[in-house]
């Protein structure tokens, strides 16, 4: 038992061994997470607070400075981790889970009812998904739940195509011939072995969405959209935007932890990916 | 080939019909009342609302309302501007020129550039200069393209000045003829650049990858077997089949050039449709807003078909099936 462990582990030690991606995006993220649970903790002083120094440059009082209203930069900052990845795993789960069933139902039964779920995917996917988003939430509300629910119903696309695939795929495989022929109901089986042998695909893909998501989150906010009540990081960096010339500070800070979040994502999606396809791998 | 084509013109149509009645839903469902917005005032007169409403058809029935809509949609009527009371097909017409202007120079470059890195990184494979690339693409990927471009503007105006912040023309100079054309190059030279740098790495990445998948195939093992020079089969055979997943993204660059530099033309108060849309999400202007979309949806539907042509007739494989 022991034994068979550690064969695991050291399975995944040589994975993430050869795989730079993977192992930087697995160590950015766990930073990440940590400045997401414990920054509200460590921040220097209250988000919202109006301190009575506007403008600051950064100095050891303000480190990231302060913007026109006097909020402390690394605060928001430290406080928008969160809303970031909220937003991000939130819509890609929506994503991942409408996307899986649209695709596993569309491939595993087939017939009709997958040429009907393939049209519905191909007038998805040619639906231009960002204006869509922003023409909903710019017309029911920006708080934070609409902006992650819209965000999941129109990014599910490339999940139930690649979820389709798969069940496409694995619904030929023998194990699940026998399934059929024990008398196993088409749902049952579908739902404990056809999606469950088919998802890592869909974990990688939902991986990048989680990237898109947050860079979703940050081009709302930018226009105007974002949760008045929530600190993001699109927003602050909107908020420093036209006091740019004299207060640089206010709108780079929060756009590097917006491109350092978003790429870790793309990382750790990337280097799954690679996981799963080594043979883009063999020659290096 | 045929019947492929009729099936993709037939989602094209369902996309756009989806997309009419999204639009109409959504100028509907709108919150508050868009006869109160054009009163303009706190406390409008009943009779103006009452005015108003007949105006805009706003008292007729549900379904009413749709044929009439529809009706004005196939006359190529996309409704009044709830704020300047213009035309909006008017108002999309006079930013339109401006938005293609920066958008199709930066896909163009950004094509240019991005291909022919990923290529030169696809021949280097492994080596340093590919890692490097590689990890500036990934960079560029994560970057949001407004903030790129508000570092743009601090970086080479604030700081050093080159180039103007804001604007298509300087206003203050009245200059015709070539210098004219000079002051306007000025203008697009920070929006174009910061465009084709978040534009380079789709095209870098589509390139390197699909030269890479090409040369693995066993055809290319098979030319190398008979001793062809490797740059005979690398121009005559690899990027003939690595070309073709760009064309793809370059197809949907064109269908989205409407709206897909909003961002960068708001930072750089470009007077395009980013400012167009901007302006309308703040004053909440549904019709302009619903329009633009119905605009983009029906250029991404048509755009996309148009892509499948191209593709079909680039590869003979996609039309034997």
């Amino acid at each position: 038992m022991e034994k068979k462990r550690m064969g695991k582990l050291q399975k995944i030690w040589i994975t993430l061994k050869n795989n730079a991606q993977l192992r930087i995006g697995l160590l950015l993220l766990i930073i990440l997470l940590l400045i997401a649970v414990f920054g509200p903790v460590f921040a220097p002083y209250n988000p919202k607070r109006l301190n009575d120094d506007l403008l600051a440059a950064p100095c050891a009082k303000y480190l990231f400075g302060t913007d026109k209203l006097g909020h402390d930069v690394f605060s928001q900052i430290l406080c928008g981790a969160a809303t970031s990845l909220k937003i991000g795993f939130i819509a890609a789960m929506i994503s991942a889970v409408i996307g899986v069933i649209f695709g596993g139902v569309a491939g595993f039964f087939g017939g009709v009812i997958d040429q009907i779920f393939s049209e519905i995917m191909n007038i998805f996917l040619m639906l231009p998904t960002f204006f869509l988003i922003l023409l909903i939430i710019a017309t029911f509300g920006s708080s934070m739940l609409n902006v992650m629910i819209v965000i999941g119903l129109t990014s599910w696309v490339g999940n139930a195509r690649l979820m389709r695939a798969q069940a496409k795929a694995i619904k030929e495989r023998t194990f699940i011939k026998s399934s059929i022929a024990m008398g196993e109901s088409k749902f049952s089986i579908l739902v404990r072995h056809v999606i469950p042998n088919g998802i890592f695909p869909i974990i990688a893909n939902t991986t990048m969405n989680i990237s898109g998501a947050i860079l979703t989150e940050a081009g709302l906010s930018f226009l105007g959209l974002g949760d008045p009540n929530v600190i993001s990081w699109g927003q602050i960096i909107t908020a420093g935007k036209g006091d740019l010339p004299k207060a640089w500070w206010i709108s780079t800070f929060p756009g590097i932890m917006t491109i350092f979040t978003v790429l870790t994502f793309f990382l750790i999606g990337e280097g799954l990916n690679r996981v799963l396809s080594p043979k883009m791998d063999a020659k290096k | 080939m045929k019947r492929y084509l009729f099936k993709r013109i037939l989602t094209g149509i369902l996309v756009v019909a989806f997309s009419v009645m999204f639009n109409f839903a959504i100028i509907r469902l709108a919150p508050g009342n868009p006869t109160r917005r054009l009163a303009g005032k706190d406390n409008p007169n009943p009779a103006t609302i009452a005015a108003l409403t007949e105006k805009y058809g706003l008292d007729k029935p549900i379904a009413e309302q749709f044929v009439l809509y529809v009706k004005q949609l196939l006359h190529g009527d996309l409704g009044y501007s709830y704020v300047s009371t213009a035309k909006v097909s008017d108002l999309i017409k006079s930013r339109v020129a401006p938005t293609l202007m920066i958008a199709l120079t930066g896909a163009i470059f950004g094509l240019v550039i991005g291909t022919l890195l990923g290529v030169f990184a696809a021949r280097k494979r492994g080596r340093k200069i590919d890692t490097f690339l590689c990890s500036i693409s990934y960079l560029f990927d994560s970057t949001p393209s407004f903030w790129l471009g508000l570092m743009m503007i601090l970086l080479f105006s604030s700081v050093l000045d080159w180039f103007p912040t804001s604007g298509m023309y300087s206003l203050r100079v009245n200059a015709v003829g070539f210098a004219r054309f000079l002051d306007l190059l000025k203008h697009m030279a920070l929006p174009v650049t910061t465009l084709v740098l978040i534009d380079i790495p789709y095209y870098f990445r589509i390139a390197r990858s699909s030269v890479l998948q090409t040369m693995s195939e066993d055809f290319i093992m098979t030319l190398r077997a008979t001793g062809m020079s490797e740059r005979k089969i690398f121009n005559k055979y690899v990027m003939r089949n690595a070309i073709i997943p760009t064309v793809t993204v370059f197809g949907i660059t064109l269908a989205y050039m409407i709206t897909g530099v909003a961002m960068i033309e708001i930072i750089f108060a470009w007077p395009g449709m980013g400012r167009l849309m901007l302006e309308s999400i703040t004053n909440r202007d549904y019709p302009t807003l619903s329009a633009i979309y119905l605009l983009l949806s029906t250029s991404v539907a048509v755009m996309m078909i148009v892509v499948d042509i191209v593709y079909a007739w680039i590869d003979p494989r996609i039309r034997v099936e």
